[in-house]
């Protein structure tokens, strides 16, 4: 957890929370969302019973652009694409074919994507954005805030913004004041609302 | 005779040697595998030969250990088959178990997880008392386990250990009535128990799990079953040829006072209650052959000596 500002566990059964702290930072560690969180607290009340997780991110990645995967080469009416990161190829190819149609896009081989017959400037291809990878964050995030809270919490209330997120979790309703804990737990982080 | 539960280790070359040996001195095999060039298997022999098998078996490298738990079916009870809980720390408990000789299953509740939430079902319940010993591996909570272990427990009749998080005063103080064993320090946890303290956590599981049983067997010995049950595991596989067909892994399954048999009901309970014994004496007569509520599969219970005034 070093590279995390600040990472607290508040529950009234001190052994509880030290568990909790080991099942955040291993499951934080295995889903790789170490590096996107800047603060964390998490609070959980057995007795109620309730487990909010609140905390600040840090700025995420922004949108992959076709130049950051693949260099672009025009030559001699066809275009052709280097890859050099395969991660991001699939949703590439499904925004070529949908812009340029499957008769003008060609993979020879598992590096290369040709384009053929295309008017587009090269440039403006390469400025093209294939993915964003924050979406698939909060995703990530909300499935690994899931795997953290004591199983069988299913009454939910999540916020995730670009900057901070709240995950608050129990097996009975909400209780109204949920808002007011979110924001005391923010306070202790040194956030205002 | 006492018959002890060992573990014989060693090369697949004249293994059969063991195997005879074992048989002829009175001992049953009761599970064998073979893995590439090396045999395990998991027997009960008479405890004064084990030094004449060890004789033996020397020159083939054989290798003689205790496991206590050999001959056991164990439930490893999980709030739920989630990610929460399996693989760590149910699997890696089951699994650790399964090494020193037990067969475990894995039950994972339908609705155990939460605090108010949790319930235990009449199939769970059943088939949890199927086996030999319950192990309950619970959350990080001393508040939760003692709010829901009173209705996880409904109707469990065979010896429960429970792991919990707290330390192990605090789970002997939460727990009304008592259970028979317990074991701090082990809560949920996401990781895999690999460090030198977690694999000892593991040990001290398996610690308690053998004194429970210990225990348990202390209590048979007052009065004795009325047939060994590896002793009909060896019949029903002479007698039963259907149940080579079984392709699981345990075809039949001793456990203490029993024996679990992989066959559908219906079409082979009458078969094996008729199989005779020695003097007339059929399976039957000595045990109740009920369907169980795992699968359509069999559950032999063995009555004591009390109920059927025969030791055989």
């Amino acid at each position: 957890m070093s590279s995390v500002e600040y990472f607290e566990v508040e529950c009234e059964e001190k052994k509880g929370a030290e568990y909790y702290r080991q099942i955040a930072n291993d499951v934080l560690l295995d889903h790789n969302l170490l590096r996107v969180i800047n603060k964390l607290h998490i609070f959980i009340d057995p007795k109620v019973p309730l487990f909010v997780a609140t905390g600040t991110l840090k700025k995420i990645t922004s949108l992959v652009r076709v130049r950051d995967i693949a260099n672009v080469n025009p030559l001699e009416g066809k275009i052709t694409l280097v890859i050099a990161e395969e991660t991001y190829l699939a949703p590439m190819m499904k925004i070529f074919w949908e812009r340029f149609g499957k008769e003008h896009v060609d993979q020879p081989d598992r590096f290369t994507v040709i384009l053929y017959d295309v008017t587009e400037d090269p440039k403006a291809i390469e400025e093209i954005v294939i993915a964003d990878p924050s979406k698939n964050l909060f995703k990530d995030l909300i499935y690994a805030f899931r795997c953290i809270a004591p199983e069988g919490f299913r009454l939910r209330k999540e916020t995730f913004t670009s900057t901070r997120f709240s995950f608050a979790a129990s097996e009975n309703l909400l209780s109204e004041d949920i808002d007011q804990i979110i924001a005391e737990k923010f306070a202790l982080m040194g956030e205002t609302p | 005779m006492t018959l002890v539960p060992v573990t014989y280790k060693g090369g697949i070359y004249q293994h059969d040697i063991v195997t005879d040996l074992i048989e002829d001195l009175g001992g049953y095999v009761v599970q064998k595998h073979v893995l590439a060039q090396e045999v395990v298997l998991q027997c009960f022999v008479p405890k004064d030969d084990i030094e004449l098998i060890r004789e033996i078996s020397r020159p083939l490298f054989g290798e003689v250990t205790d496991s206590p738990l050999v001959g056991t079916e164990i439930a490893i009870v999980s709030p739920s088959l989630e990610i929460h809980h399996l693989p760590h720390p149910s699997c890696d408990i089951a699994e650790y178990t399964r090494r020193l000789g037990a067969k475990s299953n894995m039950v994972g509740m339908a609705r155990g997880v939460g605090k108010r939430i949790a319930a235990i079902n009449d199939e769970e319940r059943d088939v949890i008392n199927e086996h030999d010993i319950a192990v309950f591996g619970l959350g990080n909570f001393e508040h939760c386990i003692e709010y829901k272990m009173p209705n996880l427990r409904r109707g469990i009749e065979v010896p429960i250990v429970l792991c919990g998080g707290p330390d192990k005063e605090a789970l002997e103080k939460i727990v009304d009535p008592p259970v028979d064993g317990y074991v701090g320090n082990v809560g949920r946890f996401m990781h895999r128990t690999k460090e030198a303290d977690e694999l000892g956590k593991l040990d001290e599981i398996i610690a308690e799990i053998t004194r429970v049983l210990e225990k348990r067997r202390e209590e048979i010995a007052k009065d004795p079953l009325s047939v060994a049950p590896a002793r009909l595991m060896n019949l029903i596989r002479e007698r039963v040829p259907a149940i080579l067909d079984v392709t699981s892994p345990t075809p039949l399954t001793v456990q203490m006072k029993g024996l679990r048999v992989k066959l559908p009901y219906d079409t082979f309970a009458d078969a094996i209650r008729k199989v005779e014994i020695e003097d007339g004496i059929t399976i039957g007569d000595v045990s109740e052959v009920l369907p169980s509520r795992m699968r359509d599969y069999i559950i032999i219970r063995i009555k004591p000596f009390s109920e059927t005034n025969v030791v055989i």
